[in-house]
């Protein structure tokens, strides 16, 4: 309870309730007249005074009366609010978690509703208890309140206003997502809001000297931030609360903690396909499962393809382990994998059914969340890559790419390619492999198109390209990276270099060197954009590699490697979301009025697309299946559906972090631990003086009718 | 019921009598429901044989009767003795009691004034009617107990008879000044104790009395008066014209009472007054005391020749 002006009140009560109190000891005084008897008199007085209750009180009720309505009268005009913590004019800032944690229902108190729910009944609470500007002191400021919004990127839902109004429907209007948590962004939106601390160096002589302003510690007002969230938010270390300097007495980071922390969940949290490298036509599909109960689970995963069940496993889980040191549970994690012959593309969908005990799959707190127990897979159709071999003919490139087991292997000359490049036919290969000749620059100096090329014997010297120094001597490979997919299984050690080529690679280039000789970068990557590409700058005409084994294990892996977008294995995921980011793609460059569909059906407004294909759309907010939609010609992999191409996306959540339902009792910080505060209601700011003085309102009229009924005395 | 500013003090017995009433009452008589034995020969009938002129009966002559009363006709005729009895006429003995308090002096038109008017004129019809006529006035008289008087009487007049004793009455009541308290009580005991042989008693009182009347009538009547309560009260007590936050002040005993005036409470005290007449005639009526209320602006003539013939007292 805090008091607006109390020193008002206290003023006036110094005057009145004194001046009150004299009127009292005033005596009324009665006109004297003699009578024939008082004998009458004093009996009707006595008569009157039997009927009235309380009658010892009566004399000085009337005094208590007034006393309380003056009371009242001056609690009123002190204007008392309850629970101010601080004086009014703060700035808050409420960030709302609306990550996927966020739609458990935690069940306990909250009946049905997720924890965005309870979030934001807590914050507008929290709204309705602000300041509001005084009746008496214009000087007064009130609460102003940002609302800002997070998943993994945040969104000011409403700027500072102290309209609790417009608060409220921000609030009411944030709309739940699938995406995982990430404070920064919605920390650094709120910090942008504030000016930097400004510094003055007096120096020794006392002359101020020029401001300097340090990035990252801020001025001004201080900032009292009310995180609504589970606390399930990897990176609260980014946030730095205000010191109490800034801050006042009031904590200037608030937790308000949302759910239960002993809200246990089972989830999927890794989802993922692969189609066998011998036989693309068996596919492999790994489930991974994890548990936060402290129980032992049996969970059965069902595998579902194109919507209908088609298998079923157990899935064994241990009890969740209990972190001595930390206090923290540690999920437990189990998997499945599921193997099917299946040639053709297909959705395929995986989901967590029974097992989840009594209650059904979202109720008794077993499962919390149920957004994480479905998993949806676009599977391409079993493909392998095709290659296109560019050469002037050279025996050992062609040959080694034909022992590969590539389904289609095209040899073509420089010529023959600039052909296929000026009719755009380059994008039904996977892989062009340039033996020893570069594609010829075509308009604005573009040598690459979009697409994949594995360079052998000659190296791209133009725009973002190497510096190429000529013939080197003789040499060796003597380090290579050795986790890079390209080079992670074999051994350069015996490859020896008759006729080098020294190259060097400019400062701040992207170009990344993947095998060094002596001489300098011998096997260089170059990876932008839409562009990638492998350059071997020595001719393996000139050295012993084509004879090493690791020559065609070299060719094996970057077949592998470079044919990600289309090839094997690596396409099958390439087409997985997940919440929080963009759907990034290209389409065939024709493609018209793109447009996405919703999982819920809905479709987006058109997307413009880049002039090389490229469409960007998002950030996605919900798990489920996504269809890119266009007109125009379509790509390997996509269908056709009534006249217009169709591509499939599926969003899923795979997040442990949230699919960790069970609620932090307290966040870290960079410079402090905040505990959940307030775990049930949110203390409102309330203004008393309007019930004062209603309460004075219903004193007087009791008095009123008192004093008239004295009358009777 | 506010103490009068400047009472009527009447001086003459003309002011007390005036010749108007006296036209309108001197027909009157004194009667009494009952019928007492007077000292005196009078012109009242009693149940005792006596000497008037009418003969009532005859009874066997005893040793020591008088002679003069023997009938000799019957003797002549019977050679008995037989001794006439005639119907004795007494005479009536009236006995006015007033109120001598200063709460008589209250009121207007002033209560005291009335009762002496009263007072005067019932006396004059006794006195006319060869009756025998005392006043007592009761009060409160410091300076009578050191005169080694009864303190609670304030004046007396006795064994008035005739006509030509009406000045003599007059000049008793104008002497009259009502102040002080009562001690009713004490002086019904008084008068009562007193008072020798039977007749009609008239109190003349507003009844106000703290102690209460009841002792004292209670007294009176059981020395077998034929006692007549008259209860005098001014318009404005019955009426009261007051207003305001009051101290009022009794005038016998100074005692205070603070009064806001409001319509509840002026309504409690008609409800308190109309309750203690009636208590007053209800005590009255079970003791066979003629009670009366009369409010001090009743003309005399009508209390007189109206109310009071109704009641008996006067034929």
């Amino acid at each position: 309870m805090t008091w607006a002006t109390p020193m008002l009140a206290a003023l006036v009560g110094a005057i009145a309730i004194p001046s009150l109190v004299i009127l009292y000891f005033l005596k009324l005084r009665r006109v004297p007249r003699e009578v024939s008897s008082t004998l009458l008199w004093k009996k009707a007085i006595q008569d009157l005074q039997a009927n009235a209750p309380f009658q010892r009180l009566r004399r000085n009720l009337l005094l208590f009366l007034q006393l309380i309505i003056l009371g009242l009268i001056l609690l009123a005009l002190a204007q008392p609010r309850s629970t101010a913590s601080a004086s009014a004019g703060r700035k808050l800032v409420l960030l709302i978690d609306r990550s996927a944690s966020m739609r458990a229902v935690d069940g306990d108190g909250a009946g049905d509703r997720t924890r965005l729910e309870v979030a934001k009944e807590r914050a507008i609470g929290l709204v309705e208890g602000l300041a509001s500007p005084s009746l008496f002191e214009e000087s007064e400021r009130a609460d102003e309140a940002m609302v800002i919004a997070f998943d993994r990127s945040a969104e000011i839902v409403s700027q500072f206003t102290s309209d609790k109004q417009t608060l409220i429907n921000a609030i009411n209007g944030i709309v739940q997502t699938d995406g995982p948590s990430s404070i920064e962004e919605a920390y650094r939106l709120a910090q942008s809001q504030r000016p930097n601390r400004v510094f003055i160096d007096t120096g020794p002589s006392g002359e101020g000297t020029d401001p300097v302003e340090i990035e990252g510690i801020k001025g001004g007002d201080a900032y009292f931030f009310h995180l609504f969230s589970d606390g399930r938010i990897s990176d609260l270390d980014v946030v730095r609360a205000d010191s109490q300097e800034q801050a006042g007495d009031a904590p200037s980071f608030e937790y308000h903690a949302i759910g239960s922390a002993g809200s246990v969940n089972v989830g999927l949290t890794a989802l993922r396909a692969e189609r066998d490298y011998e036989d693309p036509r068996k596919l492999s599909v790994f489930v991974g499962v994890q548990s936060t109960d402290l129980n032992p689970r049996s969970i059965d995963a069902e595998l579902l393809v194109g919507g209908a069940v088609v298998s079923v496993r157990a899935v064994k889980l241990e009890g969740a382990k209990v972190n001595s040191q930390t206090g923290e549970r540690e999920a437990s994690t189990g998997g499945v994998v599921f193997e099917l012959v299946e040639p053709n593309g297909v959705v395929v969908g995986v989901r967590l059914t029974t097992g989840f005990g009594e209650g059904g799959p979202s109720g008794g707190g077993l499962d919390v969340l149920s957004t994480d127990n479905r998993g949806t897979l676009i599977v391409p159709p079993a493909k392998q890559a095709s290659v296109a071999l560019v050469t002037t003919g050279s025996l050992f490139l062609r040959e080694a790419l034909r022992g590969l087991s590539i389904s289609d292997l095209l040899v073509i000359t420089p010529s023959e390619y600039e052909q296929m490049r000026e009719d755009g036919e380059t994008s039904a290969i996977d892989l062009f492999v340039f033996d020893s000749v570069l594609p010829e620059a075509g308009e604005g100096g573009v040598v690459f198109d979009p697409g994949r090329y594995l360079v052998v014997g000659d190296v791209y010297t133009g725009p973002g390209g190497v510096v190429d120094k000529g013939e080197g001597p003789g040499t060796q490979i003597i380090n290579w990276r050795r986790t890079h997919p390209l080079l992670r299984d074999l051994t350069l050690d015996a490859v020896v270099i008759g006729k080098s080529r020294t190259i060097e690679i400019p400062d701040g280039s992207e170009l990344v060197s993947l095998a060094e000789t002596t001489e300098g970068p011998a096997i260089v990557e170059m990876s932008t954009g839409d562009v990638r590409a492998v350059m071997v700058g020595f001719d393996p005409k000139f050295s012993n590699w084509p004879f090493d084994v690791s020559f065609v294990v070299f060719l094996a892996s970057a077949v592998d490697y470079l044919g990600t977008q289309v090839g094997t294995e690596v396409d099958v995921n390439a087409r997985q979301l997940s919440p929080g980011y963009v759907l990034a793609d290209r389409v065939p460059t024709d493609a018209g009025n793109i447009r996405v569909t919703l999982p819920d059906g809905s479709l987006s407004s058109e997307i413009v697309a880049a002039p090389d294909g490229r469409i960007v759309y998002g950030p996605i907010r919900e798990t489920g299946m996504y269809r890119v939609q266009w007109t125009g010609s379509a790509g390997a992999s996509d269908v056709e559906d009534d006249g217009r191409i169709v591509r499939f996306y599926a969003a899923n959540l795979l997040d442990s972090a949230e699919s960790d339902a069970g609620t932090l009792t307290q966040v870290d910080l960079s410079n402090r631990v905040v505990s959940a505060s307030n775990q049930g209601e949110i203390k409102r700011l309330k203004e008393w003086w309007v019930w004062l003085l209603i309460a004075a309102l219903g004193v007087m009229m009791i008095e009123w009718w008192i004093y008239n009924r004295k009358v009777y005395l | 019921m506010l103490r009068s500013e400047n009472p009527t003090r009447p001086a003459t017995i003309d002011e007390l009598l005036s010749s108007e009433l006296i036209g309108k009452i001197s027909h009157l008589d004194v009667s009494s429901r009952k019928i007492f034995a007077g000292k005196l020969k009078g012109e009242r009938r009693s149940k005792k044989r006596g000497e008037s002129v009418e003969f009532a009966d005859h009874r066997p002559y005893a040793t020591g009767d008088d002679l003069r009363h023997i009938d000799w006709n019957i003797y002549a005729r019977l050679d008995r003795f037989f001794m006439k009895l005639f119907m004795e006429e007494e005479d009536l003995s009236l006995h006015i009691v007033i109120d001598a308090s200063a709460s008589s002096d209250c009121g207007e038109p002033n209560k005291f004034y009335y009762m002496q008017q009263v007072a005067m004129a019932l006396g004059y019809i006794g006195l006319l009617n060869l009756n025998r006529v005392a006043v007592t006035a009761v009060g409160m008289r410091d300076e009578l107990v050191i005169a080694g008087g009864e303190q609670s009487i304030a004046g007396n007049i006795r064994d008035l008879r005739g006509r030509r004793r009406t000045h003599d009455l007059a000049r008793f009541l104008c002497s009259i000044t009502p102040e002080g308290g009562t001690d009713f009580g004490q002086a019904c005991k008084r008068i009562a104790m007193t008072r020798r042989g039977k007749g009609v008693m008239i109190v003349l009182s507003d009844f106000f009395m703290k102690e209460g009347y009841e002792t004292g009538l209670r007294l009176l009547v059981g020395r077998g008066y034929d006692v007549f309560a008259i209860q005098v009260l001014s318009p404005q007590e019955v009426e009261p014209d007051i207003a305001g936050d009051l101290q009022l002040r009794d005038v016998e005993d100074g005692d205070m009472a603070e009064v806001t005036i409001s319509a509840p409470l002026l309504k409690k005290y008609k409800e308190n007054l109309s309750a203690y007449c009636q208590g007053l005639r209800d005590f009255c009526a079970r003791r066979e005391i003629t009670g009366l209320t009369i409010q001090s602006d009743t003309p005399i003539d009508t209390l007189l020749v109206d109310y009071l013939r109704k009641r008996g007292l006067l034929r």
